[in-house]
């Protein structure tokens, strides 16, 4: 079986963010930037698949700018095969992202797709449904654990109100979720071997795939501070403000 | 937007540095005459010129602190990534150490070392200031300067761009970032303070991750790096717990003695042992009555057969119990007194347990209880007939032994700099959260001057230490000798370590002198930095004697 995992460049989340002066984006300059951590997570469990003799390749694919190769020779030091970088300047929405992933695996035809549920400077949650969708496959998302059965996969889902197990068949499409591994770290001799691995730079163009942005972004802000609270001196004060003040009961 | 970064920054740094350069020429000339003899450094002269010529090895340092900085400023630059901290960082550095070139510089507390002392005149020192120099001096590192500086890395995750120039390196980095993030740092102070042996889980880790092959050659079971990654591993690790940055060390040196100076089937049996993390290394060298004269020890080593039977006491031994194998400098010959009749010797050991600390034959020893550098325990031990194989003989030579040593501690030193550099990242670190943190009369600590001017320049000097330890493993990793260089870099690191942890401690005020904040160990780890692997006195006299040596 075939893996192909998405991995995203995003600002690393121990970096604070700060919104741009001109209120047009966040900050980019001087930050650092590292794999989105349910990307790693989806990774970690491919490698883990791997390892149990499952799989037999892992691709690893990043769409974006140049620097995203990192992004790429990280997951190939995790234990990723190969990787395909998808480069281009524009800025790519969810959707685009979906149709360049989707052109790969019908080349690739990956048995399974494995998504991080979520970016976390967008925080969109649509690509991995999006895939899906386009594909015709059937998905399971939020992943908290991932057994492969005889010709298919069983996914236990974070649903709000506990978890939820399904049943898919192959080829299937995943997303991950935090608790469904804990990340290893790339060991000096595999930052090594992953210096040689493979990793195939193309363009959206290559694939034939229209990354036109469709949604204009019109304004960025900072969420706005919070204020102190106060006390109240009884239950009386404390309706009273909550009805007349922060009109939260009539 | 306005910035405090002086116009045309890096070309008045280049010709201050060019004016420096003179002033250091004229003190070279003025100390020489003090110390010189027929032509070469006369050893009694200079003993008793240790003030001149220590001086002149850390003006020496400063030097080539300020000349590696301009060149990372101008590598950043070239690049477009020299951003206004890091401009702010050089300008800051240039300013506060022209001024103590001429005004003393610090070779410990309370030991300022002026141009006087070298025996420079005034019109010599007046000479130094140039346009260039004055507006340094006078601009270059004010205090508003660096409480623009502290404003800069006030979010703890920005300190300046180290410049490393290689992905392979900046990944390393991230993870062992994180690694000692998530695996060192939560635990570290419970070891301290209970002063434990770091749990053998995590040194299996730190093998996994393979650290301590990491010099070695691949054809020995190493990752063949080179010294800048091991800088780069050991700045993390360290920055999460000093021991677990020491923990490569032992490796590093018994690794290097058995690569350089062992017999093809010495480095066929030990390296890919040491380098799996397999065999736990230890350096047995340093005795009760000889530290830095190490030339003089007197522990014994006498050939019975085909076993040597050493006899006598060694102390300072670091990782001693648990570790597996013992490099151990011992006088072969009894009738030397000097360096030309010692050998290294491999002695081999089992490990040691709690109930039965070293278990070995003919060998004792007992634990010496320490303030900071803990996880490893230090002991001191006594061998009485303790055997080892003659085949373990280093290079299968007697007499080698000192020189076998010597070409070691380059790496060592480098080693011991990047373990600095990472002791004063952490405290840097440690006392900015505190001073984000803690709230006086209304405002964070960080938002007085005082503080903020403190965390600043613990910026400056942490990135001028890592910049000069960087400069010493490239250059050794490009086979050139360094020894002067890596003395430098961890000359100057070791002060710049104990002083932030010194600062960084004096910002939590009490709460600084309980046990319970880490800040209290991290002085004591801070403190071992000036002593081990050269004591800041010999590494200047080390340093002076080889500068004043060369033409």
């Amino acid at each position: 079986m075939k893996i192909l995992v998405g991995v995203k460049r995003v600002v690393d989340y121990n970096v604070k963010i700060r919104v741009k002066a001109d209120n047009t984006g966040v900050e980019t300059a001087n930050v650092k930037f590292s794999m989105n951590p349910f990307d790693e997570i989806a990774v970690e469990e491919a490698v883990r698949l791997k390892e149990a003799g499952k799989v037999s390749e892992i691709i690893a694919v990043s769409l974006g700018i140049a620097q995203s190769q990192d992004t790429i020779r990280t997951a190939l030091a995790m234990g990723a095969d190969r990787g395909i970088l998808v480069q281009t300047d524009v800025d790519l929405q969810p959707l685009a992202v979906a149709k360049l992933l989707k052109a790969i695996i019908d080349k690739e035809a990956p048995s399974l797709v494995l998504l991080g549920k979520q970016a976390i400077d967008d925080d969109s949650n649509q690509t991995g449904q999006m895939l899906a969708a386009l594909l015709d496959w059937p998905q399971g998302t939020f992943a908290s654990k991932i057994t492969v059965t005889g010709d298919g996969i069983e996914v236990i889902r974070e649903v709000d109100g506990g978890l939820e197990t399904v049943a898919l068949t192959l080829p299937a499409l995943v997303t991950t979720d935090l608790r469904l591994n804990e990340p290893r770290y790339a060991s000096l001799p595999n930052i090594m071997k992953a210096k040689k691995k493979q990793l195939d730079v193309i363009t959206p163009a290559d694939l034939g795939v229209d990354v036109t942005p469709r949604l204009t972004t019109l304004k960025v802000e900072e969420p706005p501070k919070r204020k102190a609270g106060i006390k109240v001196a009884d239950v009386a004060e404390l309706v009273n403000r909550l009805r007349n003040e922060a009109k939260v009961i009539p | 937007m306005s910035t405090l970064v002086l116009p045309d920054l890096i070309p008045t740094c280049r010709k201050a540095l060019e004016q420096v350069q003179k002033f250091q020429a004229a003190a070279k000339a003025s100390v020489s005459a003090l110390v010189m003899k027929d032509g070469k450094v006369n050893a009694a002269l200079l003993d008793q010129q240790q003030e001149a010529a220590h001086g002149y090895a850390w003006l020496s340092t400063y030097v080539a602190t300020l000349t590696q900085m301009l060149e990372w400023a101008e590598r950043l630059d070239g690049s477009g990534r020299l951003g206004e901290l890091e401009g702010l960082i050089l300008q800051s550095l240039y300013g506060e150490y022209l001024a103590q070139m001429v005004g003393g510089i610090p070779m410990s507390q309370g030991e300022y070392v002026r141009p006087n002392d070298m025996g420079l005149t005034s019109g010599q020192v007046h000479a130094l200031f140039n346009e260039d120099v004055s507006k340094l001096r006078n601009l270059g590192n004010s205090a508003e300067v660096r409480v623009a500086i502290a404003h800069h890395i006030k979010d703890g995750h920005h300190f300046g761009n180290s410049a490393l120039d290689d992905e392979t390196l900046e990944m390393v980095r991230d993870q062992f970032h994180r690694f000692a993030e998530e695996q060192v740092v939560p635990y570290a102070h419970e070891w301290h303070l209970k002063d434990e042996l770091i749990p053998i889980e995590v040194v299996n880790q730190v093998a996994e991750m393979g650290v301590f092959g990491l010099t070695l050659p691949e054809e020995f079971g190493g990752l063949g790096m080179g010294k800048t990654a091991m800088c780069v591993v050991t700045e993390e690790l360290s920055r999460g717990y000093i021991g677990v940055g020491s923990l490569g060390t032992r490796s590093e040196i018994a690794g290097e003695l058995i690569r350089l100076g062992g017999t093809q089937e010495q480095k066929e049996e030990w390296l890919p042992k040491i380098a799996s993390g397999e065999i736990l290394p230890t350096a047995v060298f340093t005795e009760p009555n000889t530290g830095s004269d190490l030339g003089s020890l007197r522990t014994r080593a006498v050939k019975e057969g085909d076993v040597y039977k050493v006899i006598g006491n060694k102390t300072w031994i670091t990782h001693a119990s648990r570790s597996d194998v013992m490099a151990m400098l011992v006088r072969t010959d009894p009738n030397t007194k000097d360096y030309k009749g010692l050998s290294m010797l491999l002695g081999e050991k089992p490990r040691g347990t709690e109930a039965d600390l070293f278990p070995a034959k003919g060998m004792s020893g007992g634990e010496i209880k320490v303030l900071g550098y803990r996880g490893m325990k230090e002991y001191e031990l006594g061998f009485d007939g303790f055997e080892v194989p003659v085949d373990n003989l280093l290079g299968g030579v007697e007499g080698q032994g000192f020189k076998q040593l010597m070409a070691t501690f380059e790496s060592a030193r480098i080693q011991t700099a990047a373990r600095a550099v990472g002791v004063a990242q952490c405290a840097m670190e440690t006392g900015l959260r505190y001073a984000n943190e803690r709230i006086q009369f209304g405002k964070a600590l960080i938002e007085f001057p005082r503080i903020a001017c403190k965390l600043a320049w613990m910026a400056v000097e942490t990135m001028a230490a890592r910049q000069l330890t960087y400069y010493s493993a490239r250059t050794k990793d490009s086979d050139q000798r360094c020894d002067i260089e890596a003395g430098m870099a961890k000359l100057l690191g070791a002060r710049v370590a104990w002083s932030n942890a010194d600062n960084a401690l004096q910002i939590h005020g009490g709460n600084g002198y309980a046990e319970e904040y880490p800040i209290s160990r991290i002085l004591c780890d801070a403190r071992i930095l000036n002593i081990f692997e050269g004591a800041a006195e010999i590494q200047a006299q080390v340093i002076a004697r080889g500068l004043l040596s060369s033409s």
